[in-house]
């Protein structure tokens, strides 16, 4: 089994709401990155994953398994949701004691293993606290200790590193590179941030209103969005140089100079170029620039380009 | 379907913990000590005796509280735990639905034997307090314990089942325990015997000769029978709705 997830022409609806639409998706083994906007259908994806739910059409297989009514293939799957469930009365210890008894596990495993997540997780100080008075950062961690506690074979992480801090991203972003590298689990995880999940895999794809717009290598959808022509704002000054210099270049579309020659919007057909050439550019003529950034580099505007 | 002890014992005593952690004791200890007042204001009057302490335990108890309490409790168990998806734990382990649903239903009866025998304790103690005559009175307190008990087990899987099938519960209990069963069971004829309150009634009839309960007519085995085929066929349609449902 070379994949850990294949849906095929996979569609889910609720009621006059689409949540996935025609979605077809090989997930290998290793880390996986399902990126899309608010809404695209990842928490969808991950319901269908767990058998949560079930697909009105297409088919889905979880490790070679059907997920709908199958809770002996819950035993490999470890989930994390994106939103906050847990018990506020219960301290750590006692929460991963109760998923422990609900994977059927005894005491002997379970007060080894609690001990095992909370130090993957860096919670071993926490643990005797009240998770009613846990960070965000904290919550996340013990949901992932939850998820990891039976040793599942597939760990699914919803947006987790929504809500946190850049510290506690950081934090989050080395365990789950972690959790595939030092302790073997395959990871699909999702966030609406391509940025974060490039920190995490190379492994990618992209979902927008339903549906997978591309996947596959990093690098490929960077190509993608590379052809994607970019709209970049340019302030600083002495702009008027370098404005007449990249008309004369050939990824260049149009310029739109402000009255004030502090600031002009340059849009081009190749980014990569631009950027690759830009420093040259402002040494050659001497403007200052105080601040370049591309307008494009949103999720929202590449998967429009990437939908057509 | 694969059996996970370890699993069902964990649902059931997690469920049942998060109902007695719940706020909704302050209403229950409200109740009891509304029953307790009752019963001790009923003792002092003149001719006080267990005949009117069954006749209060059957109005306050068998009629009210217990259907009550199996509502507030049963319909919300699950309901409350799929709104604000704290059932994610549950219904991502490894454990099947309809064993879960068990698990629930353990704790929902647990919980729900402990509340009735404080209160029906308070209240009997309360009577006998106060009243002049008390023979009687202890084993009038048993009677009326088991006979709740054999009262929320049936009732925890009815509500316990109308709160897994639809997303508003309470209504459609509310009818049941003050329309249906209020007004039915006064209803002539045999339709008055289609509700769980007339049924354990007669089981009554069979455990205590005190009060009108020891007047109710009917074969008490198959009253038993009954209520343990209805309850068996709640917990069994409860369990099967729960492993149909999609949780969003």
């Amino acid at each position: 089994m070379s994949n850990v997830a294949e849906a095929r022409l996979l569609s889910k609806w609720y009621g006059q709401v689409i949540g996935l639409n025609n979605f077809s998706i090989d997930v290998p083994k290793g880390i996986t990155g399902i990126v899309g906007p608010n809404g695209a259908g990842k928490s969808t994806f991950f319901k269908l994953l767990t058998g949560n739910i079930k697909t009105n059409v297409g088919h889905l297989r979880v490790l070679g398994e059907e997920p709908w009514q199958n809770p002996a293939l819950l035993a490999k799957i470890g989930f994390c949701p994106d939103y906050d469930f847990l018990p506020p009365d219960l301290n750590g210890r006692e929460y991963l004691r109760f998923v422990a008894g609900l994977h059927g596990m005894d005491s002997v495993r379970t007060a080894t293993r609690v001990n095992d997540v909370l130090g993957i997780v860096n919670m071993v100080k926490d643990a005797d606290r009240i998770m009613g008075g846990y960070s965000k950062g904290m919550r996340q961690r013990i949901k992932i200790a939850g998820a990891l506690l039976h040793e599942p074979q597939l760990l699914l992480l919803d947006e987790p590193l929504t809500g946190t801090d850049p510290l506690i991203r950081k934090e989050m972003i080395d365990l789950v590179k972690d959790l595939n590298k030092v302790h073997g689990h395959d990871v699909i995880v999702s966030s609406h941030v391509l940025h974060e999940i490039e920190r995490m895999t190379h492994q990618v794809a992209l979902i927008y209103k339903g549906r997978s717009v591309a996947s596959g290598d990093i690098s490929e959808i960077r190509r993608l969005m590379s052809d994607h022509p970019h709209n970049i704002v340019l302030e600083g000054r002495g702009l008027v140089p370098l404005a007449q210099t990249l008309l004369t270049k050939p990824y260049t579309s149009s310029i739109e100079l402000r009255p004030d020659r502090m600031g002009m919007n340059v849009r081009v057909d190749r980014p990569e170029e631009f950027f690759d050439s830009l420093p040259e550019l402002v040494a050659g003529t001497g403007c200052e620039l105080e601040r370049v950034e591309s307008l494009d580099d949103d999720l929202e505007s590449v998967f429009r380009y990437l939908v057509g | 379907m694969s059996f996970n002890l370890i699993g069902l014992r964990t649902v059931a005593a997690f469920s049942a913990r998060k109902l007695l952690m719940n706020r909704r004791w302050m209403l229950v200890m409200l109740l009891g000590a509304l029953v307790a007042l009752v019963m001790g204001y009923a003792a002092t009057e003149d001719g006080a005796n267990m005949d009117l302490a069954s006749d209060l335990m059957v109005i306050l108890l068998l009629a009210f509280l217990l259907p009550v309490l199996s509502l507030i409790y049963g319909a919300s168990m699950i309901r409350n735990e799929m709104d604000d998806r704290s059932i994610v734990q549950v219904i991502t382990a490894p454990l099947d639905r309809r064993i879960s649903y068990l698990g629930y239903y353990i704790g929902l009866v647990m919980v729900l034997c402990l509340l009735i025998t404080v209160v029906t304790v308070i209240g009997g103690l309360a009577f006998l307090m106060f009243s002049p005559e008390r023979t009687g009175g202890a084993q009038l307190i048993i009677t009326f314990i088991a006979l709740q008990y054999l009262g929320v087990m049936v009732y925890s899987a009815l509500f316990l089942f109308i709160g897994t099938l639809i997303k508003q519960p309470i209504y459609l209990g509310l009818f049941y325990i003050f329309i249906w069963e209020g007004f039915v069971t006064s209803v002539p004829g045999s339709i008055g015997m289609l509700t769980i309150r007339h049924q354990l009634q007669v089981v009554g009839s069979e455990l205590t000769e005190f009060g009108s309960i020891a007047w109710t007519t009917g074969d008490w085995a198959v009253s038993i029978l009954a209520l343990v085929v209805v309850t068996a066929v709640l917990v069994l349609a409860g369990a099967f709705v729960f492993r149909q449902e999609e949780v969003a």
